[in-house]
């Protein structure tokens, strides 16, 4: 099958029932982390032409001839959270890091100048179970301001 | 924000620099165990028992073997009958033995080509099983006739703590007061599943997963599979978040064991239920407690009989309940855990082991008793907690041999005790008053608290009220010692420290390099950290029960201290023809300290001076701790003390948090965004206790029914409230690194007790947990009357 992975043009042959996840994670797209396996965790997520899913309940042939885009791949706005994210110390442990960055690069899309409570909603179909929740709405808000002053 | 002293007199202690592993946390590279393959891996998968408890009769694998890609099947009968110790008794038992103890417990494993394969061929596994009658509480595990769990008994040895005459302290009592509490089993519900990876080089192992304590995993595995420790060796790699979950695990034991009978590399990864269900969560903890007071306020005793679950597997006696010491100036009491062994999956210390349960009846019987009196919750706390200087009331391991002796001869012992730390057996420094009353005022406590049980706003259905708890747990436990450090500084001055510490996320591998570039005075771009390699890193016990800054970082620092001192002495000799004692490092340059700008050589020009030097030393040098730590000498503790306010629909039941501010003194802050972070952290899992977590087992397997987080509820983002605050406190340990202490558990135990306390001040009853809708209505109802 065909997509554009990485703003690259791909082709990947899956197997008939594996999960996107699987399918990116064997490129070695190891930011594609992998928990719950069930859809409620977030941390599997990544951009499918600009919308968060969590890889983990796509097949990856629902893919096909999308764009996909995961935490590897080189852009401002995720260089700017991940930076804030450094910054602010938005995670401890780290493994629910690039679902949440990505996750927030979605939402700023469509909404540049959030409030607060704003990204707080916006982050709850994701789990940080080290609680690094207010640390991660930081991040948000800074890479917020850093992307509207460079726009 | 208060910081504990003056940040300008430290290059590295008490900055907030980035962790060391941000970069490749932000950009998914850091390696997890479920990252890492190697050549000619086979996959394994575990073969579980359906049943609470049962014998196994026979393993058919006929079916299995003969699926395509099928490498090959380890049974019990494969495997040493040796019993491995998880440290502080939280596993005990032979890593297959032909008897299954929970549903879920592992009975065989499978290796194949792929992961699927694995499974398909685990399923394909036929166990034939006697079935055994199952002991699902502590409470039938005690019943006359109980089956056993175990060899050794279901029931543990009661560990008791006792202090002042009891019988007087109920005499003089005014008022006595009752509480019990059925603390559910809370999962640490980790996010990352881990995974591990064995592969034999002849008659030696090497392992791969992700643990928090690489040297008792080195340990077990030498005892589960019957070889010597230099057999082994540890690659610890992070773990997602853990909370205990990942110290030593029977699954890292089984794939050491399966690659060995099979002669290839073996990779068990496990998925979230069996993370969920089959590893380890928090014991079910039933507290039942008195206490009494007099008019005037005095506490003139403290009674707890608490009695938790120790699963399949756990083998613990005591919860280290060092919230007693916190409570410690109540005249008389005693304090009883019974411990038991039951068939659901094994229970052991998550964090904060015993002051989140325990500490919450504790805390439960003191408001209880603060109300009846109508005294502020703030100051019946200041009133009656322990100060700097006083004595601990529960002193671990109060019953072996050598600590009775130390205690009853104090003064020979306070003699081997170098002068400038603390009198043995009593807090040595920090206490919960100054966070207290720094957090009240803060809070604006004395506006927001209008009395027990009375809400600061009403609307409609909606109340609001505040809440304040407090928490305290070890700085690792006095009797472990033994932990150790190297410091190796090369030819060209760069500096890796070996010191063997969890990486979940507590950002032990960031603070440890703080405090030893600061004792070591390089920048801290200069020295690397090795934290998983058991070949490498001297035995330790890990990141656990907040050891890691308090002990670890003593070890650390020690270790940096004696590599200095070797290259003082280098330089002093082949340099500067003086006493060493006349020189310093300070930004990775030796110079005198009178005149530090006068001649100055970067470390790497003092150890390539040695390559000459007629002596003959080696131009690495290796600094290692010269100090003890001796086990039971000083007293450590952390705190903390959290406010709260919540709002209450008595309509719904439902609860939120509104405002938050969770202080902490924790001694000497050496990163304050790492213990910002492990503040909020511990204060939002404690809140998911207190409102939402609970474990649910099958009534007759015993088997874990919400093995998930679509069924387990965690707090979410928006749960947490925005205001949310830090404030440290000011105290400064004469034993810890530059005054430090630990930090991570004392602050999942104070949200339990404040946000119980503050419900009960918005609609007027104590509500059991975790504190759901359905639990607030069904108390609302008990109480008879909406309240207000
Ligand atoms: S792993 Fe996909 S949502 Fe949790
Ligand atoms: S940083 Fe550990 S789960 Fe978010």
């Amino acid at each position: 099958m065909r997509l554009t992975l990485n703003r690259r043009e791909t082709e990947l042959t899956p197997a008939p029932l594996e999960r996107l996840s699987d399918t990116l994670r064997a490129q070695g797209l190891t930011g594609v982390r992998v928990s719950c396996s069930e859809g409620e965790c977030g941390s599997c997520t990544v951009l499918i032409d600009g919308r968060p899913v969590t890889s983990c309940l796509m097949l990856a042939a629902q893919a096909e001839g999308t764009s996909v885009e995961t935490i590897e791949c080189d852009d401002p706005a995720t260089a700017a959270l991940q930076q804030a994210f450094i910054e602010e110390q938005g995670f401890q442990c780290g493994f629910c890091t690039a679902g949440f960055i990505l996750t927030a690069r979605a939402f700023l899309a469509r909404t540049p100048d959030p409030s607060e409570d704003e990204v707080r909603e916006a982050l709850s179909g994701s789990i940080c179970r080290c609680g690094a929740y207010p640390f991660i709405t930081r991040a948000v808000l800074k890479a917020a301001a850093s992307l509207r002053g460079a726009a | 924000m208060t910081i504990s002293f003056d940040p300008t007199e430290h290059d590295h202690v008490g900055k907030p620099l980035p962790v060391r592993d941000a970069r490749e946390k932000v950009s998914g590279r850091l390696r997890y165990a479920n990252d890492l393959a190697l050549a000619g891996m086979v996959h394994g998968a575990l073969v579980r028992s359906p049943h609470a408890h049962a014998k196994v009769l026979r393993v058919d694998a006929t079916e299995a073997l003969a699926l395509p890609g099928v490498v090959g099947v380890l049974t019990h009968e494969d495997t040493p009958r040796t019993v491995w110790d998880g440290c502080w008794f939280n596993y005990r038992g032979p890593a297959l033995d032909g008897h299954a103890r929970f549903a879920g417990d592992e009975v065989a494993a499978v290796a194949a080509t792929t992961p699927e394969i694995a499974r398909a061929a685990a399923a394909l596994i036929r166990v034939e099983y006697e079935v055994l009658p199952a002991v699902l509480t502590a409470e039938a595990a005690g019943a006359t006739g109980a089956e056993p769990v175990r060899d050794e008994g279901n029931l543990r040895e009661p560990y008791v703590a006792e202090w002042g005459d009891l019988a007087a302290g109920e005499a003089e009592a005014d008022h006595i007061l009752h509480a019990v509490i059925d603390h559910p089993s809370q999962q640490m519900a980790t996010i990352g599943r881990n995974a591990c990876l064995a592969d034999w080089e002849g008659d030696r192992v090497t392992v791969w997963t992700g643990s928090q304590t690489p040297s008792e995993l080195k340990t077990g595995l030498a005892m589960a599979l019957d070889i010597p420790q230099s057999k082994v060796r540890v690659q610890a790699l992070p773990t997602g978040s853990s909370f205990g979950q990942w110290w030593s695990n029977n699954f890292m034991m089984i794939t050491a064991l399966l690659a060995r009978k099979i002669g290839r590399p073996v990779k068990i990864e496990l998925s979230n239920a069996e993370c969920f269900a089959t590893v380890k969560r928090r014991h079910k903890e039933l507290s039942t407690g008195r206490i009494g007071v007099t008019e005037d306020g005095r506490i003139t005793f403290l009674e707890i009989d608490h009695v938790m679950d120790n699963g399949g597997y756990g083998f613990k006696n005591d919860v280290g309940f060092f919230c007693v010491d916190n409570w410690g100036r109540a005249e008389s009491g005693r304090c009883t855990v019974r411990a038991a062994s039951t068939n659901l999956v094994t229970a052991g210390c998550m964090r904060g082991v015993g002051d989140v349960t325990l500490g919450n009846c504790v805390e439960r019987l003191c408001d209880m008793a603060a109300e009846r009196l109508g005294l502020d919750p703030v100051e019946f706390r200041l009133s009656h907690q322990l100060r700097t200087g006083e004595p601990l009331r529960h002193i671990m391991g109060h019953d072996v041999p050598e600590v009775a002796q130390a205690r009853s001869d104090s003064k020979a012992f306070r003699a081997k005790v170098p002068a400038d730390w603390p009198e043995p057996f009593v807090l040595s420094s920090g206490s919960t008053a100054e966070i207290l009353r720094e957090g009240a005022a803060a809070f604006g406590w004395d506006q927001r608290f209008v009395g027990w049980g009375k809400p600061n706003h009403c609307d409609g259905e909606i109340r609001r009220a505040v809440g304040v708890g407090t928490g305290i747990h070890c700085c690792g436990v006095e009797l472990e010692g033994g932990t150790a450090a190297t410091v190796r500084v090369n030819p060209d001055g760069s500096v890796k420290l070996h010191a063997s510490v969890g990486r979940h996320g507590s950002g032990a591998e960031t603070t440890q390099v703080q405090v030893a570039a600061e004792a070591l005075g390089v920048t801290w771009d200069m020295i690397e950290m090795e934290t998983g390699d058991t070949d490498s890193c001297p035995w330790s016990h890990g990141s656990i029960a907040s050891n890691t800054m308090y002990r670890t970082g003593f070890a650390t620092v020690s270790a940096a201290k004696d590599a200095k001192r070797q290259i003082l002495e280098v330089a002093a000799r082949n340099l500067f023809n003086c006493d060493p004692d006349d020189l310093d490092i300070r930004q990775n340059l030796v110079h005198r300290r009178t005149r530090p700008d006068n001649e100055r050589y970067t470390i790497a020009e003092v150890l390539n001076a040695v390559r000459s030097d007629a002596l003959g030393q080696f131009s690495t040098v290796i600094g290692r701790p010269t100090e003890a730590m001796p086990p039971s000498t000083t007293f450590a503790r952390h705190f903390a003390a959290h406010f709260v306010e919540v709002e209450a629909d008595v309509g719904t039941g439902e609860i939120r948090l509104l405002d938050y501010l969770a202080c902490q003194d924790s001694g000497t802050v050496v990163n304050p965004h790492v213990l910002m972070n492990q503040v909020i952290g511990g204060a939002i899992c404690g809140a998911g206790f207190a409102l939402h977590e609970e474990l649910h087992f099958h009534p007759e397997t015993g088997a874990v029914m919400n093995d998930g987080f679509l069924d387990y509820k965690v707090l979410r983002s928006a749960d947490f409230p925005a205001r949310t605050q830090v404030i440290f406190g000011n105290s400064h340990d004469s034993v810890g690194p530059y005054g430090a202490r630990g930090a991570g558990e004392a602050p999942i135990a104070a949200p339990v007790p404040a946000i119980c306390q503050a419900v009960f001040n918005a609609i007027g009853c104590w509500v059991d947990l975790p504190m759901t809708p359905e639990r607030v209505i069904a108390a609302l109802d008990r109480l008879g009357h909406t309240p207000h």
